[in-house]
Parts: C-alpha cells; structure tokens; sequence
C-alpha cells in the first residue's frame, strides 16, 4: 500500500543504522504513553547513573511513540513504530520548542515469512533504523530488550545483498535526473589499502540493466551476476584489475544507497516500499 | 599594533602543535631569542599565543610580518594543503637569466595594478623555490587573511604549484601575474593534484626512479617474493608466474620509493563491449563511468595489485602511466580504427 509521501518524508534523506529485532513479547499497542513514560523514566535514571550522553549540558529528554500506520506491506505486517527522542534545556523558557535529538523506528514491510510462525502475544517488527547518537540507541535499545524480552542485532549487509540492491535501483524509472549508480570497493589487505569508486551515468547503468533483465516485475541471482559481471568486465578492460575480487562496501543509486556495515538512506517516496520491503527481508534472515 | 593583525597571529600560533611554537618563532626570527625567553610553554595554548602577541605588541609587528609566519607555518604542514599544478610556456627559445628582485617587483606591480587590496609575501628556499601567498581583498574591502593563495615556484623551471584559496576569481589574476613577472607567455594547469607536493615535484622533476628496460633477465632480488624454504620437498606453485609478475613490475614502477599521490581519477566514455552469448547491451553510444582509486599512497597500492592477486600483470598503461605523464586526471575515449581494444586520453 502507497505510504503518504507527506507524512513518510521525514524518513528520506537521512542515514538509518539497521539493526534486526526478534519478536516483541506482551507489546500491547493500546499502551504507546505508557511506554513513553517508562522508557524516558528509564533514560533519566541512566543519566543519573552517570551514563550521561552530554557532558556538562542539562538536558531533559522526552520521549514521544507513536503508530505510522501506513508503513506496512500488507494487512498482516503490524504498523511501524517511531520513536522519537527530543530535549529541551532547563535553562530556556517554558515555550521554547523540544528539539529532536534521536528517532527510531521499527517496521515490517512484507515479513509475513516471520509473523505467521510465532505464537500469540508476539508483536513482528523485525526491522528497526536509527539516526541520531549511539548512546541514545543503546539506551532504547536496551529498555526495549528488558521490557519486551527482545533481541537487537546489527544488520550488516552482504556484498551479495549490495550487488542485488544496485541492480534492483539501478533499473528502477525514475522521473526526474538521477544520481550516478555507484558503487564503492575495498581492497583493505594491501601495506597500502586501495579505494575504489565506479560511477556509472544513470541512463547508461539502466540501460545495460534492461538488457539483462528478461521478465518484468521479476529479478533474478543470474541476472544480477550477468549485471555485475558486466560491470566487472568493463572494467577489467580498461584497468586489468579483477574487481569481483575486491570487497564492495557501499551501493548509491537516485533510488537509495546502502553501506555494507547495514547503513542506508532512502532517497525517493516512491521507492520507499521496495526498499524497506528488501531490508524487512534481510532482518528477518538475520533472526532465524 | 592594529587589532586584526594581533588577531591573525593568535590565530596563526593557536594552529601550530605546541612542542612546535618555539622553533616556528625561531625560523620567523621576528621576536628575539630574549623575548623567546621569556615565554611560558608550560600553558595552555591559548595563553600562550596570548603572550606571543604581546610581544609581537611590543615590536609593533604589521600584516607583513604576521604573513611571513603564516608562510613558515604552511611550509612545514605544506601536506594539509591541495596543490594543483601549472606549467609556463615561454615564446622564444633564450633562458633568460632569472632575476629575483626584478620577478617580484613585476609580480606585485601586476597584481596590484588589477587589485588594489591585496597583500603580496614573498620567502626564498633553499631549493630553489619561491613561496608566494597572496592574501585577496575587494576594491572596498581590505584583504581577508584567512583565505589566501600559496604559490611555489621554481625559478629554474616552468613549474608553479598552486594552493589557491577558496576565491575562485582570483585564480586567474594569480596566473597573470606568474606569467608577466616570470617573463613566459601562457600557462596551462596540468591534470595533476596532491596534497603531498614533494611528489607532484618528484612526478615533474622527475626526481623518482624510472622504469627501465633491461636486456637480459635480471636474476630475481628479493623484494616481493618469499625467501627460499629451506626443505627442498616444498616446491612453491607458480613460482615461474610469481618472478614474472615482479619482474613486470620492476619493469613499469622502477624499483625506487614511488612519488605519493593519494587519488586519480577517469572518466570514461569508451563503449561497452560484452560476450555476444550474453545478449546484453549493445549500444552505439559511450558507456558513461568515472572511476576514482584512492589510497594513502596509490602508486604504491596499485604496485603491489597483480602480486596480491588481485590484477593482471602489466597493469594497465592507463593506471602505469600516471607519473610519467604526470596527471592523475584522465578522459578516456575509443580510439577509432584498427586496434579497438586501445584507448586515447586526450
């Protein structure tokens, strides 16, 4: 189901650390306040503790859950869950404005795979994505892991995975100018180490992914390697260097880039979907 | 003393590491050994610089001055800075013979006629090399000190390395005034860039090793390939392919330390050719790309490829020739005719 571009636009252009979560136990949607009471108790307590995030700033920290009922793939993916982190200094006036400091989300966009095979009184949101400082999601993440007997893990993202992700977006139509279709290697075990960045005009990567892909709507393992070996020999051609044997870290295309350490920006509404949709699918690998 | 100059050699110390602030005082020479006596270095930076620009108070040091520290300062950390390279061109074929003083009057006498604000420094080093820097101001405005262009010449060649400062208008008045001061007729900016300007002038000076040919099979040194196992029942695999890819790579790098440049890049409009079996693109038009390699130390990074397994050897002409045409900015297109497989970098 289309998400309202208006209220999913404070998801784009922001960079996610994904982690995957296990199933929620005795997470009750009717009780989103409470949760927010506890959980900012619980960071107060922290802070007091001496586990401050900010040194020498007095900051109170409030915490605000709620619903994003349209971010879901089907009837049978439980509504997202945001929360948001903001502070307001002690020190200014009573009307002065919170000022956000951390969102996190959790999602599950097509994780039907996950939810028909736990039993009642479990909630799937098998995704979660950050922004904002680490400690803040350490803390979040640890009262969620208390209260709801959960998991969380870093997702980290496979070169396979990234390869998929480029030529998935590499393809997708796009109505304005798009961004170069990039894709960043590594080769870390050199007395040197060695970057590489192969930018690839957008109109051109789309091209030669429409060459490969023979059913629409459809992709498979081979064409994604028929895509990447084309990329590969394209530029063993002009350099003699095998680049199938060098790390890919990062993916970039107008659509979304993604980083092998599981870190992604989501650049297009359209798109948003898709892209949570491939990312609900890897947490769930993750899980099980 | 005015209050911007005080203020620019607060800064101008507050930058430099403090085990480092007395000899950089030292090679300025402008405060004397006595006054450096004085100094507390056992403070916190911030006072100390204060210090330093009471006595700089004292000596009613002006904006000329303070330039000249900034230069030391950028001298020794010349490698925070990304320099870019120009080469002159003279019309006629006479070396003149190369006058300092009359090379600066020309300079500041050309910049100024285009410029009024504008403050000139000058500082000779022992390799021949002049050091410019040019801080820029407006018809109304005084010059910002802050955002200045270094130049380094070496009056005995045609090569300016050029720091320019974020003013991007200013470039070509710099230009200008290199080439009337210097007496050549035209300069052109060469494709190379680094931080590291002791390589962009090894790379134009050509003061590295350089490949050379040899007749004869030169018997293997050591270097790249693993000492010999003492137990003659281990026989290494691809022993004869592991010689002849370090041999190649004497060949093409020359056996000598690298010039260290930290990127380059290629930007392709070549086209894309594939297995026919594959029935994939097939089109007449370029296959846009840019491609950039980085490391700490690329030459060195990419030597050391095709032994790790990770390229053919030789490498490409395209990544080997980078010192001796002395670019690290490349536009690769087809070369039409006979041998498609070769490419044409204009």
């Amino acid at each position: 189901e289309k998400a309202d571009p208006q209220k999913t636009a404070f998801l784009l252009r922001k960079a996610w650390t994904l982690y995957s979560v296990t199933p929620l136990y005795g997470f009750c949607r009717a009780r989103l306040r409470d949760y927010a009471r506890l959980l900012g108790a619980f960071i107060a307590a922290e802070k007091q503790k001496g586990l401050a995030v900010e040194v020498g700033v007095e900051l109170d920290i409030k915490v605000a859950l709620s619903s994003l009922a349209d971010i879901r793939g089907s009837e049978l993916d439980q509504a997202a869950l945001l929360v948001q982190l903001s502070s307001r200094s002690r020190s200014s006036s009573r009307n002065s404005e919170d000022k956000p400091v951390w969102l996190g989300w959790f999602c599950s966009v097509f994780g039907d795979e996950l939810s028909e095979s736990v039993p009642e009184h479990f909630t799937c949101l098998p995704l979660f994505l950050s922004h904002g400082a680490e400690s803040y999601t350490a803390l979040v993440g640890s009262w969620f892991q208390k209260t709801f007997d959960c998991c969380f893990r870093r997702l980290a993202i496979s070169p396979l995975n990234l390869s998929w992700m480029v030529a998935m977006w590499a393809g997708c139509k796009l109505d304005r100018a798009a961004s170069a279709v990039e894709l960043v290697f590594s080769v870390p075990r050199l007395a040197q180490p060695l970057d590489i960045s192969y930018a690839i005009h957008p109109e051109d990567a789309k091209a030669l992914w429409d060459t490969v892909q023979k059913t629409p709507g459809e992709i498979t393992h081979e064409e994604v390697d028929v895509f990447m070996d084309c990329l590969y020999a394209h530029f063993h051609r002009h350099f003699k260097i095998h680049l199938s044997a060098a790390k890919l870290v990062k993916i970039s295309t107008a659509v979304a880039s993604a980083h092998c350490d599981g870190i992604v920006k989501i650049l297009h509404s359209q798109y948003l979907p898709g892209v949570l949709m491939l990312l609900t699918e890897l947490a769930i690998s993750q899980i099980q | 003393m005015d209050e911007t100059v005080a203020e620019y050699i607060r800064r101008t110390v507050l930058k430099i590491p403090k085990d480092e602030i007395k000899m950089m005082l030292q090679k300025w020479g402008f405060l004397s050994e006595a006054q450096l006596q004085t100094l507390n270095f056992q403070q916190i930076k911030d006072n100390i610089s204060q210090e330093i620009v009471q006595l700089c108070e004292e000596n009613s040091a002006d904006i000329k001055q303070a330039a000249v520290l900034d230069i030391i300062y950028n001298h020794i950390y010349q490698n925070k800075r990304m320099w870019s390279v120009y080469q002159m061109k003279k019309s006629g074929e006479e070396l003149e013979y190369f006058d300092i003083t009359d090379f600066k009057k020309k300079f500041k006498r050309r910049l100024r006629s285009a410029l009024k604000n504008v403050t000139i420094t000058f500082k000779e080093y022992e390799d021949n090399a002049i050091w410019i820097r040019v801080a820029w101001g407006t018809p109304h405005k005084k010059p910002n000190q802050y955002k200045p262009s270094y130049v380094v010449y070496h009056s005995q060649t045609p090569y300016v390395f050029i720091s320019s400062s974020v003013l991007k208008s200013t470039l070509p008045l710099l230009c200008q005034a290199l080439i009337v001061a210097s007496n050549y007729h035209d300069i052109r900016e060469m494709e190379l860039r680094s931080h590291s300007l002791n390589s962009l002038k090894d790379i134009v000076f050509k003061r590295y090793s350089q490949n050379f040919q040899t007749c004869t099979p030169k018997p293997l040194q050591g270097g790249n390939v693993e000492p010999e196992n003492a137990d003659i029942r281990i026989v290494e695999e691809n022993r004869s392919e592991k010689e002849r890819i370090h041999r190649l790579n004497q060949e093409v790098f020359g056996s000598g330390p690298l010039p260290q440049l930290e990127f380059a890049q290629y930007r392709l409009e070549t086209m894309f050719k594939s297995d026919p079996k594959l029935d994939v693109l097939d089109k007449k038009e370029p296959f846009r790309c840019l491609v950039k390699f980085s490391s700490p130390h690329l030459l060195e990074s990419l030597k050391s490829l095709a032994p790790a397994g990770m390229a053919d050897a030789p490498l490409s002409p395209l990544l080997t020739c980078i010192p001796h045409k002395a670019r690290n900015y490349f536009k690769i297109r087809e070369k039409k005719g006979l041998y498609p497989e070769s490419f044409v970098s204009p």
